[in-house]
């Protein structure tokens, strides 16, 4: 039957196409995979920051030139980033060279995952820990031994809109403001037709956005001893509660918008005056054309009392303990690690160097904004990102319950009381 | 019937090991890639695991206990029925319309069938991409071309629904070509014998067509179920962490994927996927029992 025919090519081809759609997703998946598994004659290397990519291709070259194996970089989402990473070292087969989270390390280090470097720091004549910040050092030693060589450092800083201020008349910015200032100004930044806000919070990340203010009035978000969370404490909830009052009034974006957009994306569409960011979002402003022309960066405000703290967290270069060629790896984390690198990192505008006193190029690798702002914030009161062994579980939690008091079903007190006790549970479970 | 029934022709031993042969790579496949985990992750579920598969310590039922009380996971199930009960009939529905239209002579048949057909053949997560932007409340297609301003990803009472809506899209080309081939089977003469005692078209799928291809629509049904309930990648993609709708839209696979990987969990995890396991056994159990009722094989 000629029908039959007809139909049965068509499912054919069909079936054809799709097949070699599943192949093409397959082969990419097998690509990752085979990426992860060093060969011996090449270091994979890989990160998770598609906008770092071309400048840490760019060191990594320089580092080619000298060494017979040669390293490639792979860049992998966040999310898929550490799925995969925690397959790899459940299977045995991590990547050679790979960053490090504070979030993380403590599992990788505890577990031997990682390539123990503290002897061959202490033979290294190019790596002396003491010239990074000390923090960020000790974010990957675990038992005295060091794990990883810093490699960066960020800071939040504020972020703003030159011609909203221009427009309502406001003066930019400026490091004599307190909270107290930054409220006055989104009050007026912000258009009661919602077509503009003053602030938008980015409710996904704490690091950029609360945990400043937090430090700020004086409270904290967890206890040195990483046994108590800070969250119950009346100075955190008091600056919780600034954070509520200004949703309320309708001066940051509802949850809902900001959800579904990203603070970021607000602000690059031109929708928000303000945002708190980190310094590595500084490449995609720059290459974003309306913050490029619009926008520029200051110092973040200060508490109540006058107290500026800087909530900041720098990643690591670590290496697999079981990569084939470990000899090769210490030597790109070495160079990595060593001034010259660190140098070129922050000239080139990849992030802030965690090598202390490389970060004034920084500054100049951008012309449109004034990065001062935020390597000033290095003189700020500096306090490491709060972490602990398994710091997703309660920061999840956190994102979670604050949502709650986002939207109004209950107050930012009751929520931070609820993420205090649940955080302590898990914090006991550790 | 041969007296010497045990014994084997040359032919039937042939037989026997050519067909063995044949499924023995996806037999293979199968044990390794799915019936060991299963085990495995039952096993898994007893225990609270410890960092990368090391050190894991025996608990006994403490993860179903607290899998019991968690009020988040019934949420999921819930969550996971509503899609269910959204996404399998009207893509079931649709495409089977679609199949019936499309199997008529028409100009651009192929040209229809492949369109239809192609959600299928793209990326799930390069889809959900696509259409969160659709869906964006700000600057969104939908909500520019309405003229107003519905939070259709981020209300909690519609965003469930609006995620079922991609996941019919996406579905119902496959679903179509099932039918277009169950249809094959429907001989023509039916149809010309009821048009000529004057029963209409809705009459002659209704009567006609959908008892025909009933085994191909239990077959579609009960894939559709279990698909459905293992919902993941668009509630993954669609809905950000921070989303005020994500407690409500979350399915268990989602919750087994944040337990077991982002919370390094996978004894949780594992008790939450036993649960989806034994939901889904249970619901294919009852489909296939009720089959009796309403397919009809030749």
């Amino acid at each position: 039957m000629k029908v039959k025919k007809i139909v049965s090519i068509l499912l054919a081809s069909i079936l054809t196409v799709s097949m070699i759609g599943c192949g093409d997703t397959k082969k990419q998946q097998q690509d990752t995979i085979e990426g992860f598994n060093s060969k011996g004659d090449k270091l994979t290397v890989a990160i998770w920051d598609n906008n770092q990519q071309p400048g840490i291709q760019k060191i990594l070259d320089e580092w080619n030139k000298e060494s017979e194996i040669k390293a490639e970089v792979q860049v992998i989402t966040w999310n898929e980033y550490w799925t995969l990473l925690e397959a790899g070292a459940s299977g045995g087969a991590l990547p050679d060279v790979f960053w490090m989270h504070s979030n993380q390390s403590q599992r990788y280090s505890e577990n031997g995952l990682l390539l123990d470097l503290t002897d061959k720091i202490n033979q290294s004549d190019k790596i002396d820990l003491n010239n990074y910040y000390n923090d960020i050092v000790k974010l990957y030693e675990s038992d005295g031994k060091q794990f990883a060589i810093p490699k960066d450092i960020d800071t939040i800083a504020l972020w703003y809109n030159k011609t909203m201020f221009d427009e309502v008349g406001v003066e930019y910015p400026n490091e004599n403001w307190t909270w107290d200032d930054f409220y006055e100004a989104a009050k007026k930044l912000t258009k009661d037709d919602g077509s503009q806000w003053g602030y938008a919070i980015n409710t996904g990340n704490n690091q950029d956005s609360y945990y400043n203010m937090i430090y700020d009035y004086g409270g904290y978000v967890i206890n040195d001893d990483k046994t108590k969370s800070g969250y119950d404490d009346p100075k955190t909830i008091q600056a919780m509660e600034f954070v509520e009052k200004m949703l309320r009034e309708g001066l940051c974006p509802e949850l809902e918008v900001i959800s579904e957009n990203g603070a970021d994306v607000l602000f690059q569409s031109g929708k928000v005056a303000m945002v708190t960011q980190g310094s590595w979002m500084v490449a995609g402003f720059r290459d974003n054309e309306y913050t490029n022309k619009n926008c520029d960066v200051a110092v973040l405000p200060k508490g109540p009392d006058g107290k500026r703290v800087s909530i900041y967290n720098g990643l690591g270069w670590a290496a697999s303990a079981n990569g084939k060629n470990t000899e090769a790896a210490w030597s790109l984390l070495e160079y990595l690690g060593s001034k010259e690198a660190q140098l070129k990192q922050a000239q080139l505008g990849v992030t802030m160097s965690a090598y202390i006193g490389t970060s004034d190029e920084w500054v100049n690798s951008v012309d449109s904004f004034n990065l001062q702002g935020h390597l000033d914030m290095l003189d700020a009161e500096l306090v490491i990102r709060p972490y602990s062994r398994n710091t997703n579980v309660w920061e999840d939690m956190a994102i979670e319950t604050f949502k709650g008091a986002w939207t109004g079903e209950m107050t930012m007190e009751e929520a931070c009381k609820k993420i205090a006790e649940s955080m302590n549970a898990s914090l006991a479970e550790e | 019937m041969r007296k010497d029934y045990g014994k084997k022709t040359s032919w039937e031993k042939n037989q026997f090991i050519w067909g063995w042969f044949f499924i023995l790579p996806t037999l293979l496949g199968l044990i390794i890639l799915n019936i060991i985990p299963i085990f495995q992750t039952i096993y898994q579920s007893f225990f609270k695991t410890g960092d990368f598969g090391k050190g894991n310590i025996f608990v006994g039922f403490s993860n179903y206990t607290r899998m019991f009380q968690d009020k988040a996971i019934w949420q999921a199930l819930w969550n996971t029925v509503k899609y269910a009960i959204v996404e399998v009939p009207f893509s079931i529905v649709i495409a089977l319309i679609l199949a019936v239209f499309l199997n008529r002579k028409m100009a651009g048949r192929a040209i229809y069938r492949t369109i239809f057909f192609l959600p299928m053949v793209a990326a799930p997560a390069a889809i959900a991409m696509v259409w969160r932007w659709l869906y964006n409340s700000e600057f969104g297609l939908i909500n520019h071309l309405i003229g107003r301003k519905i939070n259709w990803i981020s209300n909690p009472d519609i965003a469930i629904f609006a995620i079922a809506v991609i996941g019919i899209w996406s579905i119902v080309g496959y679903n179509m070509v099932l039918f277009l081939a169950g249809l094959q089977e429907v001989p023509r003469d039916y149809y010309e014998a009821a048009s000529i005692d004057g029963a209409s078209g809705i009459f002659q799928l209704l009567k006609i067509t959908v008892p025909l291809i009933s085994p191909t629509i239990f077959f579609v049904a009960v894939t559709r179920v279990i698909g459905a309930f293992q919902v993941f990648d668009l509630i993954f993609m669609v809905m950000d962490k921070t989303n005020p709708a994500l407690i409500k839209t979350q399915s268990l696979v989602y919750l087994f994927y944040r337990y077991s990987f982002t919370e390094a969990n996978k004894g949780y995890g594992s008790a939450i996927i036993v649960l989806l396991l034994v939901v889904i056994l249970i619901l294919t159990g009852f489909q296939l029992f009720a089959q009796k009722k309403w397919v009809h094989y030749n």
